[in-house]
């Protein structure tokens, strides 16, 4: 059991026309011995190409990978005891789940058939598929089949372990059964683990550590929650949560904020955190921390339309729009009973608290919204 | 404890099932509404069942016409295998053979080809197995391993497979009398024919297997890769089982060419002994020069093993095809 590092890992691409494409860019990454890491990030983002660098499927361009203090760059797949579940599952289709799964044993230990029978069995049991071991894979459901990737995963006790999208084929139902499913496996094996995933659900509910990746690079690595409330850039507050955080283009003017159609007051306090953020800002606010009244009642508070209401039961996504040409659309987030209808006038209060401002130009954070420090638990480092 | 787990897989298993059932109905009305466009012409015509089109009629015409067009000269082949000479001359070749009807242009042809028949099967078994699994194994090489020059050796396989026999006549006679093996024993043409058509053969069963191994899922291949599973174990154990239908095929279409295959034989082969059932056939009709009976007798014995293996690979064959 050990700890898996990325050191400065990167991957270029040669066209066939010459042309070099860095795939995944100068990525470091410190994945401690249990420890579950979601990598996420939309699709082409190098996310995938990261595990498979680590798996040993894809060489790699520059840094090094380290499993404990081995570097193992150069090690074949086979040496590094990592086990790797992919997204197609990649069952043998021509064997039973018995032999899909002792066909690592086989391949690659010296394990004697009983033993080999024994650990088949046990881990079997551990996922709860002693029934389908005679079976074939065509026989079986997509859950099963998922199942059965776990299993021939599993038998080889890996010191990694890695995960291509394994979830993205199965419905949603079965989805979230599974997500809970395989966090409470991982917390029984214990090993480092790597998840791939394009999903910001995936990532916020199992993960110990988020990174996301975009365009190869790095934008961040911290709990679920520190991404969700202190992103680090635009990129982060905009994958991280479901509906994305609103965004405000606006200027600086002294202790104002001018947008197009409002004026948002900073106060003293902020004003002084912001001292040097002038120029062109972004203002950025949850949807769940949009209050919405009927009547004007304070500071930070801007008539506004309502366009669409889309009621999910418990809450209502509420999107509105402000100023008279309704350019400017943006979502809230309310309590289910909290009754609303399209083409009303409604007031949103945007917290001081919950504002978060961006370097319009790089993007950069330049303040999170304030969080009482017991929201977020210690990050993992 | 365990009760719990097993009632939770109980209720997993449920779910899974209810997930299946959901694809498959969704396949199903899928395929109904296809199926429905199909053969909704079909029904309003049924409908109409009473007054078939002059179309349709003509139609099922043109196809009676062709089947009996095509079936004819076999039809006439095998009637005449079984009549006497007299019965020959004094019937047409229509005619069922009711008097003078004899088994004799059998037993005569059979007779004469014996030797070529079991000649045949020694060159042809061998080289049909032989190029079918060099072929994949080069399909293998080509599709689902990476390293330089791969693009230059497919250019060379595909060259190959166009290359026409009459080209190669002068060079092979040329290749076989420096490399001598018919010199060493006196099946050694045999030897020389075998190799010959295992060469020629490679190439079209190399495209065969790459276009079907193309399809084949990367990522199994990376998860034997990362079972410890090295090349040579990745093909015989994941490839080579997964690799039956197309088998059925290369083995099916070599079999026929190597069967069928005169020109190479005549080149090659100059011991009667060594003679395959093509030259045999040939030689057949040369002394036979009037007795159809025997010819026609001779044609089916020497064509009915291909068709044996249609039978037997049949299935497999319609698999592979469709893959």
């Amino acid at each position: 059991m050990a700890d898996l590092q990325l050191d400065a890992v990167t991957k270029v691409f040669t066209e066939r026309d010459g042309n070099q494409i860095t795939a995944v860019d100068d990525v470091s990454l410190t994945i401690e011995d249990g420890e579950f890491l979601v990598l996420v990030g939309p699709s082409g983002c190098g996310k995938s190409t990261t595990l498979r660098m680590v798996a040993g499927l894809e060489s790699i361009s520059a840094g090094q990978v380290r499993l404990g203090d081995t570097v193992v760059n150069d090690s074949k797949p086979k040496d590094r005891n990592i086990a790797m579940v992919f997204q197609s599952y990649a069952l043998y289709p021509h064997m039973t789940v018995r032999e899909n799964m002792a066909f690592g044993l086989q391949e690659s230990t010296t394990m004697p058939d009983d033993e080999i029978e024994r650990t088949v069995e046990s881990a079997a049991d551990m996922l709860g598929i002693e029934e389908l071991l005679e079976r074939k894979p065509d026989d079986l459901s997509g859950g099963q089949q998922q199942r059965v990737a776990l299993g021939r995963a599993i038998v080889r006790d890996p010191e990694v372990f890695l995960l291509d999208e394994p979830l993205s084929n199965l419905d949603a139902k079965l989805r979230a059964q599974m997500r809970t499913e395989l966090k409470r496996l991982q917390n029984d094996l214990d090993v480092a683990t790597i998840y791939v995933t394009h999903d910001q659900t995936e990532a916020m509910t199992m993960a110990d550590k988020i990174a996301i990746l975009n365009d190869g690079e790095l934008q961040q690595v911290g709990t679920p929650l520190e991404c969700y409330h202190e992103p680090a850039n635009l990129f982060v507050a905009s994958f991280i949560g479901e509906p994305s955080m609103n965004f405000f283009d606006v200027t600086r003017d002294d202790s104002r904020l001018v947008h197009d159609h409002f004026r948002y007051d900073l106060s003293n306090e902020t004003g002084d955190e912001l001292a040097s953020a002038q120029g062109e800002l972004v203002l950025g606010v949850r949807p769940e921390d949009i209050d919405l009244q009927s009547t004007p009642d304070g500071a930070h508070t801007y008539a506004t339309v309502v366009d669409v209401v889309e009621p999910m039961g418990n809450e209502n996504n509420v999107y509105l729009t402000i100023g008279d040409e309704q350019t400017q659309t943006f979502v809230a987030t309310v309590d289910g009973m909290h009754h609303v209808e399209a083409g009303e006038t409604v007031y949103a209060h945007i917290p001081e608290s919950a504002v978060h401002i961006f370097d319009r130009q790089s993007g950069h954070a330049l303040r999170n919204r304030t969080v009482e420090s017991t929201t977020i638990p210690e990050t993992k480092l | 404890m365990t009760d719990d787990t097993d009632a939770h897989t109980d209720r997993d298993r449920d779910r899974d099932a209810d997930a299946d059932t959901d694809t498959d109905a969704d396949r199903d009305t899928q395929t109904d509404t296809e199926t429905e466009t199909k053969t909704k012409p079909a029904t309003d015509d049924s409908s109409r069942l009473p007054a078939i089109g002059p179309g349709r009629l003509a139609l099922y015409g043109a196809l009676l016409a062709l089947v009996i067009g095509y079936l004819s000269p076999l039809y006439g082949g095998l009637t005449t295998a079984f009549k006497t000479q007299e019965a020959y001359r004094e019937t047409s070749p229509l005619q069922p053979p009711i008097e003078g009807i004899t088994v004799d242009p059998w037993v005569t042809a059979g007779g004469e080809l014996a030797m070529g028949m079991i000649n045949s099967f020694a060159l042809t078994i061998p080289a049909a197995v032989f190029s079918a699994l060099l072929g994949s194994l080069a399909a293998y090489g080509l599709t689902k391993v990476n390293w330089r020059g791969q693009a230059f050796l497919l250019a060379l396989f595909l060259a190959a497979v166009f290359i026409p026999y009459q080209a190669v006549l002068v060079p092979l006679r040329q290749f076989w009398s420096i490399v001598d093996i018919s010199g060493l024993h006196e099946r050694g043409e045999l030897v020389e024919l075998i190799i010959t058509h295992i060469a020629y053969g490679t190439p079209i069963c190399t495209v065969l297997f790459r276009s079907y191994y193309q399809t084949l899922d990367d990522e199994l291949i990376e998860a034997a890769r990362l079972d410890g599973a090295s090349l040579a174990r990745i093909y015989r154990k994941i490839v080579l089982p997964l690799s039956v239908p197309m088998f059925a095929v290369t083995l099916i279409y070599q079999f026929t060419q190597i069967w069928n295959d005169f020109l190479f034989a005549l080149v090659l082969l100059s011991d009667r002994a060594n003679y395959v059932v093509t030259l045999e056939l040939n030689a057949l009709q040369g002394a036979m020069a009037t007795d159809y009976g025997v010819q026609m007798a001779g044609a089916f014995i020497a064509a009915l093993p291909t068709i044996l293996v249609y039978i037997m690979f049949g299935e497999q064959f319609a698999k592979g095809q469709t893959m």
